[in-house]
């Protein structure tokens, strides 16, 4: 029996060291530069560059008085939950196999392969989905061509197209969290299963993705996370007609420069976006605890 | 409820207490009080890609010989919120170029100087009148003609009123701007005049966005003019300095000068009320307006130039509005009073067009 | 035994569908850098290298790319060095909070990168040290750091720390145990989080606008503002040198360090 706290007592030393430069960035270039922006959503104006502020919960009461806001929040937290579904359920089975094959060619091609769109920048990329997926793009244009459809199917400037896009640039993430997981199971206790007499889809099921769980949490927790709090993929491929909390945010600060209502978006945004986390954790914590895991 | 906290956060008592927090930090990337020796540093902020390219090639390396000076440029868009991030007696740019409507939103913020003087800069004197009128703070420099641009080859319709982008025949293959875009803005309030009482007619502007619908919005006139180009719209509010850079191509585009009128998108300087350098920023705003360099600039991007004393190409004086009858049918737009009410009108905007 | 081999045609045949999905717009880019076509159109109309000597002959372009380039090494190295102690201390290191750490350290994940841009900036002012190019590789180390934390926890939380133990039973040191027993067994978190990290710099757009020094300009950010005056094929090529890079450096680690490793212990 393995006594974790034999191993832990001699790094809890230098826990505290190992910690200190991470922590230590993180509060003086994070935490305080969100404080300061967290402050002025409170204030009426910059305190840096006006003479005379006064607290208010204004901004945040603008945030309740109107309907609209709740609805792009409920949007953005849609668009992330279908790009998180949709990138697991593509992702698995790419990172199972990526796991599980035996040649270092296919792995290492997969690699590359599930690497790639990450690296081809945002802005480029989106150009590229413009190209395929607009009303003359390749789709439309070769369903149109079969006869297959008489009108373009607009495949863009909707949640589709964002949710498309954004799974396309976000798998990776998922892919490459996942397959360390997977890679790590225990292949015997698969066995194990299997000698007992539960069929492939049985052992799967009930062994293999539990044991893929942190994996799967973490994957699709990321993706959730990057997908809210994403801003130029919405714009390009959502034409606008999609607004996203990002997007308001953006509008604020850039467009009317009311960086206290930038900032005080920005907060709700991050405090729902924990509080599903931790929901979240919580639910999957419960999940595993139940396999048996 | 508010409490005024005048003796709680000051802006000094603020920066202090910040201030005194991050000195580690202060100490580990730097102390700034190692002035710069040699050549005074001109901030400002330009456009970047193919625009900062020809002015670095045939702008800069003159004014920069001259006075003695380097030019800092930063071009990455967008620049008036850091101009308002920073303090007003220490502003990070001496020189802001930019649209009208963001120029106007610092000058009422009180960051630049409103009316320049023309004893500083003698160029003011030789200037259309657009360039220095009540709807500008700053000088416009350049300005471009907010009108449609449309695809010869895929309909017949020349465009001669506004009101032609609305007709149903267009419907899903025009393009317009969101409304946070100056080009958006105008098309906005030109929807006002055309269809209600006036530029100011909110109202009558919501309704006609409403009926404009299904439109492609953007916020990028790169993405405009690719929309035109692919064929996905076939009609789109765009500027003339767009269309005409491609026309020389031999591409299938034409701009349309609707019978109300164009709308002026500006090019605008100013300097800023901080600045340390404003002998040296007088002297830019000046050099930028000297008919040598309207010539270059005015030739490169196809802008309009602001100067009366500016001899174009042929090529450039058959589209641009070079005389003063042209120049009068740029109509400019009330800024300030747009500005004071783009919030609320991005709101009503965005619910039009929530999930269109 | 029929029924298990259509199950595996099947199998792969999905994954071979979902890889052409990953793949379909990196084809389409590549295509239109090597387009001789002077728009971004489809179909392509002919070959031409034009559009790579165009990139390669640009200083703006070449000068982006390489301070895009020192950002994202630099970056890596401090948040894959800083990011992984962290991530002993939080699952080891028996510090209270531990849970509470992790989310704080993975928050600018789930926050809009420009607020992040905005407020670093405003911080930079108020501290008065404006804008410097290690102000911006700051900026950078913030939002990577999550990415190195991230999967560093989660290898670490699925460690069995029965290796260690024996390691110390046979006269091992801390520090040799870490080295010798510790390092190599997370070493494939950790290289997944420094290949996030490397990657997210590399193509960070809304905390450079802010950041960015008057005169110095990220590649993101310059592809962005030249696609405001042209839509050639010039950023596809670059776009196409950006992932032959990125393929060459992956290459590069598999010969090297051996990612085969990465998915078995």
């Amino acid at each position: 029996m393995v006594d974790p706290g034999r191993v832990r007592r001699r790094f809890s030393w230098g826990g505290y060291l190992l910690l200190a430069p991470s922590l230590l960035l993180f509060l003086v270039f994070f935490i305080l530069p969100l404080a300061v922006m967290a402050l002025i959503s409170v204030l009426t104006g910059n305190p840096v560059t006006e003479t005379e502020v006064s607290f208010t919960l204004g901004n945040y009461g603008k945030l309740t008085k109107d309907i609209f806001y709740l609805d792009v929040l409920l949007v953005t937290f849609r668009i992330g939950f279908y790009t998180a579904a949709a990138a697991l359920l593509i992702g698995y089975p790419l990172a199972f196999q990526m796991a599980r094959t035996r040649s270092k060619t296919i792995r290492t091609l997969m690699l590359m392969a599930v690497l790639s769109p990450m690296l081809i920048g945002i802005v480029v990329r989106t150009y590229a989905w413009m190209t395929i997926l607009s009303d003359q793009g390749v789709v439309n244009s070769t369903l149109m061509e079969w006869g297959w459809i008489a009108k373009p199917i607009h495949l863009m400037y909707n949640e589709f197209g964002i949710c498309l896009a954004l799974v396309h640039i976000l798998t990776p993430f998922l892919i490459l969290t996942l397959t360390g997981v997977i890679g790590r199971i225990d292949l015997s206790l698969e066995e194990a299963a299997r000698n007992l007499g539960a069929s492939k889809a049985r052992t799967f099921w009930e062994v293999t993705l539990p044991l893929s769980m942190p994996g799967i949490m973490a994957g699709s927790l990321l993706v959730f996370a990057l997908a809210i709090s994403s801003y130029v993929t919405p714009i390009l491929m959502g034409g606008f007609s999609v607004i996203t909390l990002p997007i308001l945010i953006y509008q604020q600060i850039s467009g009317v420069f009311d960086f206290g209502l930038g900032g005080a978006l920005g907060f709700i945004l991050l405090l729902v976006s924990l509080v599903i986390v931790i929901l979240y954790h919580r639910a999957m914590s419960r999940l595993s605890r139940v396999a048996g895991v | 409820m508010s409490e005024k906290i005048q003796k709680g956060v000051t802006r000094r008592r603020f920066i202090k207490t910040t201030g005194a927090a991050a000195a580690v930090a202060a100490g580990g990337l730097g102390f700034p009080a190692i002035v710069r020796s040699g050549p005074t540093v001109l901030n400002i902020t330009e456009w970047g890609g193919k625009w900062s390219q020809v002015l670095k090639e045939s702008v800069f390396p003159e004014f920069e010989k001259t006075h003695n000076c380097q030019i800092e440029t930063d071009t990455a868009f967008p620049f008036a919120p850091k101009l308002m991030a920073s303090p007003k007696n220490k502003p990070v740019y001496d020189v802001l170029h930019s649209n009208s409507n963001d120029q106007w939103k610092v000058a009422v913020a009180g960051y630049i100087e409103e009316k320049p003087d023309p004893a500083k800069i003698p160029n003011l004197k030789n200037l259309h009148p657009f360039a220095t009128s009540d709807k500008i703070v700053g000088v416009a420099a350049f300005t471009s003609a907010i009108g449609l641009g449309y695809r010869t080859d895929k309909t017949d319709c020349k465009f001669e009123s506004w009101k032609d982008l609305w007709d149903e025949k267009f419907a899903g293959i025009r393009g317009t701007y969101v409304i946070t875009n100056g080009l958006g803005a105008c098309l906005f309030m030109m929807a006002g005049q055309v269809f209600g009482q006036g530029f100011k007619d909110t109202e009558a502007s919501l309704k006609a966005m409403e009926a404009l619908k299904p439109v492609k919005q953007v916020d990028f006139t790169g993405t405009m003019e690719k929309q035109l180009f692919s064929g996905e719209i076939i009609v789109g509010v765009i500027h003339d300095s767009a269309i005409w850079r491609h026309v020389e191509k031999n591409a299938p585009l034409a701009f349309a000068v609707p019978k109300e009128g164009v709308l002026a998108l500006e090019q605008v300087w100013s300097v800023t009320k901080g600045s340390q350098k404003k002998e040296l920023a007088y002297a830019y705003l000046d050099y930028i307006l000297s008919p040598k360099i309207q010539k270059i600039i005015s030739e490169a991007m196809w802008y309009n130039p602001a100067n009366k004393n500016v001899e174009l190409e042929q090529k450039y004086k058959d589209h641009l509005f070079t005389t003063p009858e042209q120049v009068k049918q740029l109509v400019q737009v009330d800024w300030k009073w747009y500005n004071a009410q783009e919030s609320t009108l991005a709101m009503a905007y965005n619910k039009i067009f929530q999930n269109q | 035994m029929k029924a298990v081999n259509w199950g595996r045609i099947v199998f792969r045949g999905l994954n071979i569908l979902l890889i052409a999905f990953l793949l379909l717009p990196i084809v389409i880019v590549i295509l239109f850098a090597f387009n001789s076509a002077e728009f971004i159109v489809f179909p392509p109309e002919g070959f031409s290298l034009r559009w790579f000597d165009k990139f390669f002959t640009d200083p703006d372009f070449m000068g982006a790319f390489f301070l895009s380039l020192k950002l994202a090494l630099i970056t890596v190295v401090i948040a894959t060095v800083i990011g992984t102690m962290a991530a002993m201390a939080i699952v080891r290191g028996r510090i209270p909070g531990a849970r509470f750490l992790t989310a704080v350290f993975l928050s600018p994940l789930m926050l809009p990168a420009i607020l992040t841009g905005l407020a670093l900036f405003q911080f930079y002012v108020i501290i008065e040290t404006g804008r410097t190019f290690w102000g911006l590789l700051v900026g950078h180390i913030v939002v990577t750091i999550p990415y190195v934390i991230r999967t560093s926890t989660t290898v670490l939380y699925n460690f069995d720390t029965s290796i260690e133990e024996a390691a110390q039973n046979l006269g091992a040191g801390p520090l040799a145990v870490f080295w010798y027993v510790t390092l190599p067994l997370i070493r494939p978190g950790v290289i997944a989080g420094s290949i996030f990290a490397f990657i997210v710099s590399f193509d960070q757009f809304p905390v450079s606008l802010f950041l960015v020094k008057p005169g110095q300009i990220t590649f993101p950010i310059h592809l962005f503002n030249y696609l405001k005056y042209a839509f050639d094929p010039t950023v596809a090529a670059a776009a196409t040198v950006t992932i032959a890079m990125s393929m060459s450096m992956v290459l590069l680690l598999e010969f090297t360090v051996g990612l085969q490793e990465y998915v078995k212990l």
